[in-house]
């Protein structure tokens, strides 16, 4: 079912692509970009040093590579996954090897003007190749047990990799990802039951382990489990994020302090306020209002992804429109549900919003790959 | 799936003979299974795009709704830790009738440890075993590279300390804000404040709880935040408690005595101006409080033992103006009734004698109380009778623990004879046979001699006088205030008398009681009871001598003429003017004396 099938149809070619952009999705990545630089400039202390105008650079940056990339037809993207997800390999190999040091784990390549995180990378090249291979394969085959094999060893590659950095919470993204690819590529729902019920085990197994010999996860992640089960236990130590944010939350109320007003990021109570927490400076300055407009925005841009997709006929677009909405969905909704206590500290930035060059870059380059989908379907 | 062959040679045949391009067939098969396959996967996709879109939605609201909790959530002020924020509150300083500070809180540090944070465990222990030379290094060595997450150094910090540590650099090395009870003016009224000590502690605050005296009695008051930090203002007056403790202490040492007491108190409001015990101690360091293996000494030898409060004595002659003024209320005699003090007298089998066996002959009442005459008295309480003996003594509040505000208060119980026959009855009119403390002698006289009505002694700072119950007439009590000043005008208290204040007042030495039965020779309690200014009694003074002994005019004396009495006129020529009582002159003592000579 490749687009040669659909020749009788026509896709826009030459200068007229740019009429066939998916323009309100682009309306919102911005605005959600803009919003990214407002709270960049409150946290600094009302400065556009040192965060705010970096990270304007490379929104610029990212937007142009959005750009070239949605104006390149889609079966490129379909035709290059491979190479992609070879890369990104390749690059978390390398950051194994070469890598920098930071926070506690080896997770950057300096690459001069900005540090690359391949495992950010990885997240989407999986998504991409998932859905080329799921477009290759004859529906039929798609839920036996050796097709099914294959992509898993797709995902488990650099899940393995990302886990040598240490880095829990990118490898737990990338599974679910990759999960969610495999089901909307039709796996039977019997593998997933029997996925969870594995999961659980597994819990099970990490905690009955603790304290043994064999204990799974390191210490550090066991602490961060513990935290996240009684955040009050330890409030200086880990749970000082969590407790710190929650007040942060809590004290913004309904209609927030204002902007720039907010006490709890203003005052350096709390650390990583311009990165995965700057979600509580948000809530804080502009209150419950606020922070549900933000998670409008975003619910928006699934929403304009997800109609996106079912209008295509090719399943490579549709697949890969999905997996990034997907992926998109998992940054935001893990960002936001660490910072107010519903899930464990991760190290999971809130998108386009968090001060990071590797996660914006690669989100505007996936949101390129879903705009190509839209332009180059057959109309 | 069936699948319509796409090259059936017969359709195409047939096909061709009518005419039709074979092609477009193939590509029309061609195009409807594409279409099947096609809406089916479409089918199956939407399906799992509700399922998930269902979940996303769930994330959606989980997230949204648990914003919402959070915005509604009580706005807390941003802290730097909540830990132990429940003993955060302060507990109220301590002042003095005048507003003085007693105690207070001090803001300082603890120091302890997160071993797994340190850099230098080794250094560190070294650097702290330097500051602290109470720290042994290798047991602080030991205990930060072991397997503990927390640990105390130390619960009090100087600010050099502080700085000292700081200055080490060491991460793992923290401090934990502190606020520590400070008695400012050291032993001064140590009995009276008691003391205080860590409770429940945490990083960043420590209970402070009183353990004895008035912070422990106020314990709950002190900590209550409620109360909005307002201090607790006692009756005591800073400056006349440090005098009367200098004199008393003086005092001891020159009498020679193992211990002292003295107790001031307002006889109108009941207010304790003053309350001292020695020897004394330092509330900001509290000495440990005998346990069971000090059984050997005694407990009323500890510092930590008011004897004013807690210790019950013989108070001897000091009785003897209740007797007197009971029997002159009942109006069984008047003040100048002639009573023959002559022995020999026996009571219950008892003979009962005088102070060196001397014999008064016939007394006036008023010259019984000047002389001390135990057979006057005793003569006076078989008139009396035992059964309204009782109730004027319970009346007096000797039958009670005093319910002054202290938690040692409880402590001073009387002790009372078991049966309570004609020779109690005589024994006790002049102070033996029943134990009291000073505490209830002055509560006593200053309900006998404020006109009559009674007081009961307290440690807060009162408005007005008290208005208790009467328990004699107030011409009663003006005869027993003129029957006080002349003993020390013209009898056994002469050394008490202090120019310009008109003191008044009753000597008592009783033998101190054997723990096995039977009186010592050669150990006594020495008493002196005062009432002043005479004219317009204002005060009672209490000043108790526990074994003293001089030698004066060549003899050992210990009698309280000798002994407790200068001390109280020494104490009173030193606080009545700190109490802010002018001098009176006494128009009977005009007499030849010219204005210039003064």
């Amino acid at each position: 079912m490749s687009y040669l099938e659909y020749t009788v149809r026509q896709t826009p070619t030459g200068a007229r692509k740019l009429l066939y952009f998916n323009w309100p999705l682009i309306v919102l990545i911005v605005a959600v970009g803009c919003v990214g630089f407002l709270m960049l400039y409150s946290v600094a202390g009302g400065s556009w040093t040192p965060w705010a105008i970096a990270q304007m650079q490379r929104f610029a940056l990212g937007m142009t590579l959005m750009f070239i990339v949605a104006l390149t037809p889609i079966w490129f993207w379909r035709n290059t996954a491979g190479v992609a997800y070879l890369a990104s390999l390749i690059l978390l190999v390398v950051v194994e090897i070469i890598g920098d040091v930071g926070g506690g784990s080896q997770r950057w390549i300096d690459l001069g003007f900005m540090r690359l995180q391949p495992s950010e990378m990885a997240k989407i090249t999986v998504v991409m190749l998932l859905a080329a291979y799921y477009d290759w394969l004859p529906p039929e085959k798609v839920s036996r047990p050796f097709w099914i094999i294959v992509p898993l060893v797709f995902i488990l590659l650099p899940v393995l990799l990302v886990l040598r950095q240490p880095d829990l919470g990118t490898s737990l993204l990338i599974i679910m990802g990759g999960g969610i690819m495999l089901w909307f590529a039709g796996v039977h729902w019997a593998y997933f039951a029997g996925v969870i019920a594995t999961g659980c085990a597994t819990i099970y197994a990490v905690f009955a382990t603790r304290g043994t010999p064999r204990q799974i996860l390191s210490d550090y992640q066991m602490d961060r489990i513990d935290t996240f089960l009684d955040p009050s236990a330890d409030p200086l130590g880990d749970g000082y994020h969590i407790t710190q944010s929650k007040i942060a939350l809590g004290s913004g109320g309904w209609t927030g302090r204002g902007y720039m007003q907010g006490t709890q990021s203003q005052l350096n109570f709390l650390p990583e306020k311009h990165t995965d927490f700057i979600f509580t400076t948000l809530a804080e300055e502009f209150g419950f209002v606020g922070a549900i407009s933000l998670l409008a925005l975003y619910g928006l841009i699934i929403a304009f992804c997800v109609v996106s997709a079912m209008r295509m006929r090719d399943r490579f677009a549709s697949l890969v429109t999905l997996g990034i909405a997907a992926t998109f969905f998992l940054y935001f909704a893990v960002n936001m549900g660490m910072v107010m206590g519903l899930l464990p500290v991760v190290g999971v930035p809130l998108p386009l919003v968090s001060y990071g060059g590797s996660a914006m870059l690669v989100l505007l380059v996936a949101f390129g790959v879903v705009q190509s989908a839209h332009i180059h379907r057959a109309r | 799936m069936i699948r319509t062959p796409l090259r059936p040679l017969a359709r195409i045949l047939k096909a061709r003979d009518r005419g039709e391009n074979p092609q477009a067939i193939e590509r029309e098969n061609l195009r409807l299974r594409h279409e099947n396959m096609r809406d089916q996967a479409r089918l199956r996709a939407e399906s799992r795009l509700f399922v998930l879109g269902v979940f996303f939605l769930g994330a959606f609201l989980a997230v949204g709704g648990r914003m919402g909790v959070l915005a509604n959530s009580d706005p807390l002020e941003p802290r730097s830790s909540v830990i132990g924020a429940d003993i955060l509150s302060t507990r109220a300083d301590i002042v003095d009738r005048r507003g003085r500070i007693l105690a207070k809180n001090l803001d300082t540090h603890s120091l302890y440890a997160q071993p797994h944070t340190m850099i230098d465990p080794e250094g560190a222990a070294q650097k702290l075993a330097q500051i602290f030379p109470d720290l042994d290094a290798d047991a602080l060595l030991e205990d930060f590279t072991g397997k503990r997450k927390f640990l105390w150094i130390k619960k009090k910090l100087s600010p050099e300390q502080k700085q000292a540590v700081h200055d080490i650099g060491e991460p793992g090395l923290l401090f934990g804000p502190r606020e520590m009870r400070l008695y400012p003016n050291g032993a001064i009224a140590a009995h009276v404040l008691g003391g205080a000590s860590f409770g429940r502690e945490g990083v960043s605050s420590a209970e402070v709880i009183g353990v004895a005296g008035v912070e422990k009695h106020f314990d709950d008051y002190l900590r209550d935040p409620a109360n909005g930090h307002k201090p607790l203002q006692l009756s005591l007056d800073l400056t006349v408690q440090a005098a009367a403790e200098e004199v008393l202490h003086g005092g001891m040492k020159i009498m020679n005595a193992k211990g002292a007491s003295s107790v001031l108190m307002d006889i109108h409001t009941g207010e304790i101006i003053s309350v001292v015990s020695l020897p004394d101690f330092d509330p900001n360091n509290r000495p440990r409080p005998l346990t069971a293996a000090d059984k050997d000494k005694d407990q009323s030898d500890s510092p930590l033992f008011n004897r004013a409060i807690q210790g019950v004595y013989e108070l001897g002659s000091t009785f003897k103006i209740f007797t007197a003024a009971q029997a002159v209320d009942l109006r069984l005699v008047n003040p100048s009734t002639v009573i023959e003090t002559k022995g020999p007298m026996k009571v219950g089998g008892r003979t009962i004698g005088e102070f060196q066996n001397k014999n008064y002959g016939p007394l006036s009442v008023e010259d019984i109380i000047v002389k001390s005459s135990n057979r006057g008295t005793g003569r006076l309480a078989l008139q009396i009778g035992v059964k309204r003996q009782k109730e004027f003594l319970d009346s007096l509040g000797f039958f009670q623990p005093t319910p002054i505000e202290m938690v040692e208060a409880s402590g001073g119980r009387p002790l009372l004879p078991a049966r309570w026959t004609d020779l109690s009855a005589v024994t006790i009119s002049y102070g033996h046979g029943l134990s009291s403390s000073p505490m209830h002698l002055a509560a006593g006289y200053a309900s006998l001699l404020n006109g009559g009505t009674r007081v009961e002694p307290t440690l807060l700072k009162q408005d007005g006088p008290q208005n208790g119950p009467r328990i004699v007439s107030p011409q009663t009590s003006q005869a027993a205030v003129k029957m006080l000043r002349k003993v020390v005008t013209d009898g056994t208290a002469s050394f008490g008398e202090v120019p310009g204040y008109q003191v008044g007042g009753k000597t008592g030495t009783a033998d101190k009681p054997k723990p096995r039965g039977g009186y010592y020779e050669d150990k006594v309690i020495a008493t002196f009871a005062t009432v002043f200014p005479a004219s317009d009694p204002k005060y009672v003074l209490i000043v108790t001598l526990d074994e003293p002994e001089i030698i004066g005019l060549g003899k050992k004396r210990r009698t309280a003429g000798w002994t407790a009495v200068p001390v109280t006129s020494q104490m009173i020529s030193r606080i009545a003017p700190l109490m802010g009582l002018r001098p009176v002159v006494e128009p009977a003592t005009l007499t030849g004396v010219t204005l210039t000579s003064q």
